[in-house]
């Protein structure tokens, strides 16, 4: 589904001279749960970001279903990132004026056309599925970081998307709270969610179905 | 929820920002409102007044004239030879000038000092249509207002002065004319007069095709009274055409001026209600970058970001158009009030309101167009940079 071929990056920083990621190659098959680990300042999020869509590779191709993400113009990108691809950061990333439930709505706030009872039915769903629904009119404010963090996964969730990218969901959040958003990421995956993950944790690594580790900007290990 | 819900719930959550934003551009549209209410209503009180002034611009055909003084005693203007101009000439080519279209009334003259048994007393032969233009102060104390071919207007002082009444008889010049009515008194030299159909009086007197002078009303405030009177003068050479009315003028002037400053001033202030209203927005965009870019990343196009920001920008415009429209209204009423115009008062025009609402609507976008740009370049990877 989604495939990357010898991706090469390097940031023009001066004090910087090999590339950060220096040919990688990996490919996501549906359903899948893939952990990227790695000491600090591999390059996790570095290829995260160039998988998401976020960033381009300076060399090698990302392909999702079969379509260059290089060779895609400028609409059909935003297509892929309004329904396809879905984002979790580290940070939960939520607008601080909207609720949890129109924070879950954002990805259709941004036509004319009022967002329909359905979308509204459905936001409320996948608050639910993070075990959100009694909050879904509370800002942001008004939540622990680890319930903002499950805001945002039920933001990633509500546009059916191909597949999530989550950039260390867990790093903001105590070890209990971590794990309960691994318990929902993990639940999810179970029910058919393919997972994209860059994550610190050994503990949670092993609950992925595929863990890959960068080193000096290769895939050092695969299992 | 709509695309209009992101920029409505920032504006609410900066909410003293926001409500400073439409004060100031409040202030800038009531100014120009209280402007256009005031010039409008300044305006219609300055045409009532020069319509009772009747004609602002004579013309007369040129008299070689002398004054004679002694011993630094002026004994006044002697002419040497009164002359008259010919009719269809001159109406042609008062009719003929440029400005015509200003021009609301050609009232050509013909003037006769005849006798009515042993009284003497002066006739005028008038173009009872355009003379009615000028004279709206006339009206028929006994009989009708109105002049055929073989009748004659009385003035109240005249009729009095030869017995008239309507019906009868005058002979003038060795023609009968029937009395058709009375004029009221109008305190000024008409009283004395009698009116007579001015073709009907050449004729009589065998001078067709001749006036003595013709009287031209340019009746619209703001009128270019200067350039009609250049215009009437180079179209009529032979001819004195003077303006009248200086004080009406002089006036216009002042309120031309006034116009002026309010017009400069109120542009000034709308100006710097813009550059409030973009310099807001490019704030807002700044120190949101990162929800912008977390925005992109959720897929929302250049085309919506730019939407989202110009929509903040738009709608402090909207919402001061309002508010500085019902204040500009309220101003002007308390002004034309303290300046005494008369009975006027500020009318609710919708399509001046329809107008300047989408004219304040169109300088907040395009207030709002650089910083929305500006948001609109901004990439999803920033919503990469932590905050
Ligand atoms: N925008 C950037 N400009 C310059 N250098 C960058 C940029 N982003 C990342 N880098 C550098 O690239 C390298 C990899 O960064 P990356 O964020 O991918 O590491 P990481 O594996 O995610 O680390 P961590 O586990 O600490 O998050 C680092 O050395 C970092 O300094
Ligand atoms: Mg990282």
């Amino acid at each position: 589904m989604l495939i990357a071929e010898d991706v090469v990056k390097s940031f023009a920083a001066k004090d910087q001279a090999a590339p950060v990621l220096r040919g990688v190659s990996l490919s996501v098959s549906p359903g899948e749960f893939v952990c990227i680990v790695g000491r600090s300042g591999s390059g996790k999020s570095t290829l995260l970001n160039i998988l998401s869509s976020l960033l381009t590779p300076d060399a090698g191709s990302v392909r999702y279903k079969g379509r260059d993400l290089a060779a895609m113009g400028e609409g059909e990108r935003n297509k892929l990132r309004a329904t396809d691809f879905s984002m979790v950061f580290q940070m939960h990333h939520l607008l601080p004026y909207l609720t949890a439930r129109e924070n879950v709505l954002a990805p259709f706030l941004s036509g004319l056309r009022p967002v329909s009872a359905a979308r509204r039915r459905q936001a409320l769903a996948c608050l639910d599925r993070v075990g959100l629904a009694d909050k879904a009119d509370r800002l942001p404010g008004a939540l622990s970081g680890g319930e903002r963090q499950r805001v945002a996964i039920a933001r990633a969730l509500v546009t059916e998307p191909g597949i999530v990218f989550a950039d260390e969901p867990t790093g903001s959040l105590d070890g209990d709270t971590g794990g309960q958003i691994m318990d929902i990421l993990s639940r999810l995956n179970a029910d058919g969610l393919t997972v994209l993950m860059v994550t610190h944790e050994p503990a949670y690594a092993a609950m992925a179905s595929r863990v890959i580790e960068i080193r000096d900007g290769r895939i050092a290990a695969a299992h | 929820m709509n695309i209009l819900t992101i920029p409505l719930r920032n504006l609410r959550r900066k909410l003293l920002r926001t409500l400073l934003m439409i004060a100031v551009f409040s202030i800038g549209v009531a100014s120009v409102t209280a402007l256009l209410e005031l010039s409008k209503a300044v305006g219609e009180s300055l045409e009532e007044k020069l319509a009772a002034y009747g004609a602002n611009i004579l013309v007369t055909p040129r008299t070689e004239t002398l004054s004679v003084s002694y011993g630094g005693m002026a004994l006044g203007d002697v002419s040497v030879d009164i002359r008259s101009l010919t009719e269809d000439q001159t109406i042609a080519a008062i009719n003929g000038i440029h400005h015509k279209d200003r021009l609301s009334a050609v009232a050509p003259k013909f003037a006769l000092l005849t006798k009515v048994g042993e009284t003497p007393v002066g006739v005028v032969g008038v173009d009872f249509d355009q003379e009615m233009r000028i004279k709206s102060y006339w009206h028929a104390q006994s009989g009708d207002l109105r002049l055929g071919e073989g009748e004659i207007l009385a003035g109240s002082e005249a009729a009095t002065r030869l017995g008239l009444s309507p019906g009868g008889q005058v002979v003038v010049e060795g023609k009968p004319f029937t009395v058709s009515g009375v004029l009221g008194p109008t305190g000024s030299g008409d009283d004395a007069m009698l009116f007579s159909d001015l073709h009907a009086l050449q004729r009589a007197a065998g001078r067709e095709n001749r006036v003595h002078f013709v009287e031209v009303a340019a009746l619209c405030s703001g009128c270019p009274i200067e350039e009609i009177t250049e215009q009437l003068a180079a179209a009529l050479p032979g001819t004195d055409v003077k303006a009248m009315g200086q004080v009406v003028k002089s006036r216009m002037m002042t309120v031309e001026f006034v116009e002026r400053l309010a017009v400069a001033v109120s542009g000034v202030i709308l100006l710097t209600a813009c550059v409030m209203i973009g310099l807001s927005v490019f704030s807002s965009v700044n120190e949101r970058k990162n929800e912008i870019g977390l925005l992109r990343a959720l897929g929302y196009s250049k085309a919506s970001i730019f939407t989202l920001m110009s929509l903040e920008g738009v709608t402090l415009g909207l919402a001061a158009a309002v508010v500085g429209q019902a204040a500009g209204f309220a101003a002007s009423s308390r002004l034309m009030a303290l300046l005494d115009l008369g009975a006027a008062a500020p009318t609710f025009a919708p399509a001046q309101f329809a107008a300047v609402f989408a004219a304040v609507a169109l300088l907040s976008v395009l207030a709002s167009l650089p910083p929305a740009l500006a948001a609109a370049r901004i990439e999803p990877s920033q919503a990469l940079v932590m905050l």
